[in-house]
């Protein structure tokens, strides 16, 4: 039962890492390999945040969110904007140089020592009793109940709301979306926006819950796992994703060696490559079989 | 007959035209460079003669690179845990069998080869970025995997290994080095022009451009994939082996994230798809570093940065990347070419074809 647990927890973070993976690429159609990196900056403001304010959880998590979009719509029209256009070997490697060229930042402004957040918010820690003798730590509940919000409102927006089916049609198809008159550079800037808000969430949670610092950065990585498994483009597949990589790390890394963990969402995520590479959910894009 | 004094791109036998140092200008130079080449290690250092040596290692790895993501057109991001096997092959042998360098190297050679079937395998159904997600997986992999191993063994220590020795004669210091590597990675360099100019070389181009246009042309693009996959994979293997016995450790922890994003500096910097730009390539991101920091200590102004230009160099090399990526796709060698075509031409700016 207790296994069941720490999946479901552990699912929660990665579909919200995968959220973010989605809607980038849903946005930009590229795989954006920054997102672990995008993850440490957000947590590191945070964390700064949280420094200065001496405790303040709600200013540092508001700094973290905004700072998070700046970031993110920064990111999109500084980079991403005008390389459009260009194979997807460009985008790859170009979020890759994003990636270290945030990595080198983070090290150059805080330096590389590890940071403990949890330091500051005592009692957010404190273990909460949800059945018989099973215990979750406060920030555990936090991520399930964030993560659950977050996969069933961000569908839910982009049904409902205008702004969501502009979002829609440009992930469906961007240039007739840009002649229809939706201006695409603001929609795919909210995306990239949203999409580092999610990833600076997930790293407030691990920040509290394990450790801060720059090398944490794989932790985000791995989060490309989920998104892909459930299918690049889909929204519904990241929750199924991330249930599947969750339980193949922590089933892994309970019953064969514990060090596994760290390649269990990789070597899942290869077996899906071979058997479906576009995902559960996801649209059949031009792969021919030779 | 001998006509040689006649301009030198008059042809008058069919094997002519095959020769790689076709004119007397290109055979001037490749002499003079190889002399030089011969006598640079007396001009140099000890630790210069260390980088020549991380040069000649990093050309290798290069050129294996270059050889799948530059004329084959597949986006590989595995490299740095092929490297791994090769260094980790070699440590194998040596602390299990304590085989000589000629078996580990060979061995390396094999290993490399099977590995990149198994990796190619994933490569016939993907493309693009599933490609490269696949290749970064499996990187992972390996990674964890050869982790798992070093912990098993050495208990996490790595692996030392003692210098090694062809036919009695053991090539300890870095001159040894030199001369070792010299002639090993010139060998490379030409093996991989030869593999470029031949049918290898234009199947593999063809399967860049358009591999459903090739399939339809008779080429059995599968084949030819496993083949590039194979050979990159392999030379990157042996890359690792050299690496391995010149730096005498071997550790997990060497062969991370940060190597792949040396080995993919190289490739884009130096220009995607030719043999010059992986040489150039891997020039610019292993010696550069190196003379930056020496020459900021020896200007006052600069003193502290010297030292910092080792943690910088990788954002910096980030930075590079893009911004060759958006403005010279062709990397170094597109500059090269653009200069020498300037000259070429002068005092004229454009001429009526491409040559």
């Amino acid at each position: 039962m207790s296994l069941l647990i720490v999946i479901v927890i552990q699912a929660g973070f990665y579909a919200l890492l995968g959220l973010g993976y989605v809607l980038i690429y849903r946005a930009t159609r590229v795989l954006n390999l920054a997102h672990g990196d995008l993850m440490v900056f957000g947590a590191f403001i945070f964390y700064q945040a949280l420094a200065n304010s001496n405790g303040g959880l709600a200013t540092a998590v508001l700094a973290a969110c905004v700072g998070a979009m700046l970031l993110g719509a920064l990111v999109y029209t500084g980079i991403m904007r005008p390389l459009a256009g260009y194979p997807v070997a460009v985008g790859v490697l170009a979020t890759i140089a994003l990636g270290i060229g945030l990595r080198s930042i983070v090290t150059l402004i805080w330096s590389g020592q590890t940071r403990y957040p949890s330091e500051y918010v005592g009692q957010l820690g404190r273990p909460i009793e949800i059945a018989a003798g099973v215990f979750i730590s406060g920030i555990d509940a936090v991520i399930v109940v964030f993560a659950a919000l977050a996969l069933v409102g961000i569908p839910l927006l982009l049904q409902r709301a205008a702004i969501g089916v502009d979002m829609r049609g440009v992930a469906e198809n961007a240039l007739l979306a840009a002649q229809r008159g939706i201006n695409i550079h603001v929609i795919n800037a909210l995306s990239w926006a949203a999409a580092t808000l999610m990833a600076t969430v997930a790293g407030v949670f691990f920040s509290l819950k394990v450790r801060l610092g720059p090398d944490i950065w794989y932790v985000g990585l791995a989060g490309f796992a989920p998104a892909l498994i459930g299918g690049m483009d889909s929204l519904r597949g990241v929750a199924i994703g991330a249930v599947i990589v969750a339980a193949a790390e922590v089933l892994a890394a309970r019953y064969i060696a514990p060090q596994i963990a760290l390649a269990a969402p990789f070597l899942v995520l290869l077996i899906a490559l071979w058997i479906r590479p576009w995902g559960i959910y996801g649209t059949r894009e031009e792969l021919e079989r030779i | 007959m001998s006509f040689s004094f006649l301009p030198s791109t008059l042809r008058t036998a069919h094997a002519q035209d095959m020769w790689l140092l076709d004119s007397a200008f290109v055979r001037l130079w490749a002499t003079a460079g190889l002399a030089g080449a011969l006598v640079l290690p007396a001009l140099l250092t000890n630790f210069w003669m260390g980088v020549a040596n991380q040069v000649f290692i990093a050309v290798i790895g290069a050129l294996a690179l270059n050889l799948l993501m530059g004329t084959t057109g597949q986006i590989s991001l595995g490299h740095a845990g092929f490297i791994a096997a090769g260094a980790f092959t070699v440590a194998a042998l040596v602390t299990h069998l304590d085989a000589p360098i000629g078996v580990t190297l060979l061995t390396a050679l094999v290993v490399g080869a099977i590995l990149g079937v198994l990796v190619g395998l994933p490569a016939l159904r993907l493309k693009g970025l599933y490609l490269a997600v696949s290749t970064l997986a499996a990187h992972f992999v390996i990674i964890v995997g050869l982790g798992q191993y070093q912990a098993a063994i050495s208990y996490g220590a790595g692996f030392s290994l003692s210098p090694p020795s062809i036919f009695g004669l053991e090539i300890a210091s870095e001159r040894h080095w030199y001369y070792f590597l010299l002639p090993v990675t010139l060998g490379i360099l030409l093996l991989n022009v030869n593999w470029l100019r031949s049918a290898y070389g234009r199947a593999w181009t063809a399967i860049r451009h358009r591999d459903i246009a090739a399939e339809s042309l008779g080429i059995n693009v599968a084949r030819y994939k496993l083949l590039a996959f194979s050979a990159s994979t392999s030379l990157t293997c042996f890359a690792g082996a050299l690496a391995a016995y010149h730096t005498g450790f071997v550790s997990v922890e060497a062969f991370d994230f940060h190597l792949l994003i040396q080995y993919l500096a190289m490739v884009i910097i130096g220009g995607l798809g030719s043999v010059l730009g992986a040489v150039l390539g891997a020039v610019f991101v292993i010696a550069l570093p190196n003379l930056i920091s020496v020459a900021a200590d020896k200007v006052p102004l600069l003193q502290g940065l010297g030292g910092k230009v080792f943690e910088l160099q990788i954002g910096v090399f980030g930075a590079i990347m893009l911004l060759f990526l958006m403005l010279e796709p062709r990397g170094l060698a597109g500059i090269w070419a653009r200069v020498r075509f300037y000259f070429q031409l002068w005092p004229f700016k454009y001429r009526a074809w491409e040559s």
